[in-house]
């Protein structure tokens, strides 16, 4: 069976999208889901978290962690999902 | 590879149904509610006896591990009463500084303790006053998670862990800080500071490690006998390393979580932590084992005996580990540390765009550098005393992905589960969520293709770590908190040194191992072989009063028991995704 391997990344660059744009997929995404930013302040240093910081910080971890996963090629018949790999591995080893 | 066997299958099969047949619960309206939705049944503790032990000549009963006080009440030679007031009167004179604890039980505790002084049955652990993580359900006992969701929630019945150390007989002192849902160093809901390390009291730049920092201050100070904490990614070894403790992070489902507030499903892990290795497995023999209330828990290798693993061992008249032992050393654990530039960097301010992006850039300070130079001398010197005591110590390489499948970007594939389980309270008030709130967000915008990518490539990371690794070797050198995390491996933490330049006054040093899966007791056996030649583990730190001159910073000196107070700095957002779980 093939062995899984890290793939060079195809099609567009997260990196190169806008801010306008990740903008747009968070606050769908959100509100796909009923999760309101607009209770947050809109830019305050003193709050525990404001709109900017958030939206920030959404916009960071989507220009590094999908992409990086996706890059991350593997067999479709290589290994299931495992959640508890640990476990699997002791329910196979007794 | 052999097939699960019938008997293990229907076991999980019947735990499964039988959580599927509870009423349907979502964490969104237990604060609302005190009712226990979910039955406590458990499999009943197992029963064990813990070893008579050399009573030290202690000044304070509250100075002695869980095993040399459990020695003393065996013998009559110290009451329950005595030893529950001994570390409230450590509560009430130092936890205005510590600010370990966010709830005391000081009259249920003693009454505890005069029931275990007139009892004639008694079991291991009668008489020991221990702290709990404020995510363990606590039967009639607040239990908040240092978090504005559950302000005011109290359950009515106790988590498994916690019900297992109660019925051998431990006595609960108290709820401990933490970071809030078990993310950061111990903060209040909005990020002030709390807790400090009991080795640094009045320095705020001194972490005590977290998450369950309070936990491991409680200990450190002497004002509980042990504790509990959870771990997603490294909130049972930071703060045991950080305080000169040892903790033992288990395999999944060797600890059920069953009563627990989830952090995350696959992830979390409750264990110990201890002043030793013998405590350590004295915790662990009352805490592990199968639950019926959590399928995880169920058709794993039996619990080995871990008060066996601990037991001393001579060879040629010389301590010594039990069995022969393969220990791996992987790449950079003996690496000097690069040396800060001669010029200092300026002051970053940090960037908003830069929150959540990626590790943070390493510290260059001088402070930084003296202290990974302690560290690297001092794994040296840990090296060469488990080879005395007959280890076999074996370069390894990485395993296959390992830069990969241990990366930040891999470890965020853990954020959807915290976002599902606090859905519902995302979509009532993300204001509720304080200084945390980045990762919840974050985790609602990886699709199920993602997280579906990275529970496979899981699987991966273990079968590359078995392979490459643990064929090779027993037992493995740890240097990041986390990838061992991501697999479900145990981990132990103990003292291996300490240094004094870095901060004014002496901090301890921490090494980490783990281990194949359900293999606990090969790192107590570690653990305690080398507590036998060393005594970094005995060695206490000292009173706030005696450390005032050491990293004084001005505010908030002093303070009752049960005052949680800021401490003047508070995590922002950058802290939160840099140093959270």
């Amino acid at each position: 069976m093939p062995e899984p391997h890290a793939a060079s990344s195809g099609g567009a660059q997260a990196v190169d999208l806008t801010d306008e744009e990740l903008d747009a997929y968070i606050s769908t995404r959100l509100t796909l889901l009923g999760v309101d930013l607009t209770v947050l302040p809109e830019d305050e240093e003193d709050a525990p978290a404001d709109q900017r910081r958030i939206m920030a910080s959404a916009r960071r971890f989507l220009r590094s962690t999908p992409a990086a996963i996706a890059d991350y090629a593997l067999d479709p018949l290589g290994p299931p999902p495992t959640i508890y790999p640990a476990e699997v591995h002791a329910w196979n080893h007794e | 590879m052999g097939e699960v066997n019938r008997r293990q299958f229907l076991e999980r099969m019947t735990a499964l149904s039988a959580t599927a047949a509870m009423a349907p619960q979502t964490l969104a309206n237990l604060p609302s509610r005190s009712g226990s939705r979910v039955g406590a049944r458990r499999t009943a503790l197992r029963p064990f006896s813990l070893p008579d032990v050399h009573i030290p000549q202690a000044a304070d009963p509250a100075d002695l591990t869980v095993v040399e006080a459990a020695t003393a009440l065996r013998r009559g030679e110290l009451s329950a009463v005595e030893l529950v007031e001994a570390c409230l009167e450590r509560i009430e004179r130092w936890d205005g500084q510590y600010q370990a604890f966010n709830l005391v039980r000081e009259e249920a505790a003693l009454e505890h303790a005069r029931a275990a002084d007139a009892s004639s049955s008694r079991g291991p652990l009668a008489g020991i006053p221990l702290a709990i993580k404020d995510n363990y359900f606590t039967a009639g006992v607040p239990t908040t998670a240092n978090s504005f969701i559950f302000e005011g929630f109290t359950p009515d019945f106790d988590a498994t862990a916690w019900a297992r150390l109660r019925d051998a007989g431990a006595i609960l002192l108290g709820k401990t800080q933490m970071g809030p849902l078990a993310t950061t160093a111990a903060t209040t809901p909005t990020g002030e500071r709390t807790t400090v390390n009991a080795w640094a009291p009045h320095s705020d730049d001194v972490s005590p490690g977290g998450s369950s920092s309070g936990s491991a201050t409680a200990v450190a100070s002497r004002m509980a006998a042990s504790s509990t904490g959870t771990q997603t990614g490294g909130s049972i070894t930071n703060p045991s390393n950080a305080q000169g403790l040892t903790g033992i992070k288990p395999t999944m489902g060797r600890v059920s979580l069953h009563g627990i507030l989830p952090l995350t499903y696959t992830r979390d892990h409750p264990g110990p932590l201890a002043r030793d290795a013998v405590d350590a497995a004295a915790m662990l023999t009352a805490m592990a084992g199968p639950d019926p209330a959590d399928p995880r828990s169920l058709g794993l290798p039996a619990v080995p005996d871990y008060l066996a693993a601990v037991r001393p061992v001579d060879r040629a008249g010389a301590p010594a580990l039990r069995r022969p032992l393969r220990l791996g050393v992987l790449p950079g654990f003996l690496d000097d540390p690069e040396p800060p530039p001669e010029t200092p960097p300026e002051d970053e301010t940090p960037d908003a765009d830069r929150v959540g992006s990626a590790l943070p850039p390493p510290d260059r300070s001088q402070t930084r550098y003296r202290r990974d130079l302690a560290t690297v001398r001092a794994r040296r010197v840990l090296l060469r005393t488990l080879e005395e005591l007959g280890a076999d110590v074996i370069e390894v390489e990485f395993p296959a992905d390992w830069s990969t499948l241990t990366s930040f970007n891999f470890n965020n594939v853990r954020l959807p589960e915290r976002s599902e389980i606090f859905l519902e309270h995302l979509r009532d008030d993300v204001r509720k969520f304080g200084v945390s709130l980045s990762p919840w967000i974050n985790g609602l915008l990886l699709s199920g293709a993602e997280y579906v990518r990275g529970q496979r490539a899981r699987l991966i990371l273990l079968r590359s770590i078995l392979e490459d690794v643990f064929s090779r070797v027993d037992v493995v050198t740890q240097t990041a908190p986390f990838p061992f995390d991501m697999v479900g491996l145990p981990l132990v933490a103990f003292p291996i040194g300490f240094e004094a330049e870095s901060a004014g006054s002496p901090l301890p040093i921490g090494g980490t191992f783990g281990a194949e899966p359900y293999a606990e007791d090969r790192l107590l056996e570690l653990a305690a072989a080398y507590q036998r030649v060393t005594d970094w583990h005995r060695r206490q730190p000292a009173d706030p009063d005696a450390l005032r001159d050491v990293g004084e910073t001005g505010d908030n000196r002093s303070g009752s028991r049960g005052d949680v107070r800021s401490r003047g700095r508070r995590l922002d957002l950058f802290d939160v995704m840099e140093q959270g779980q």
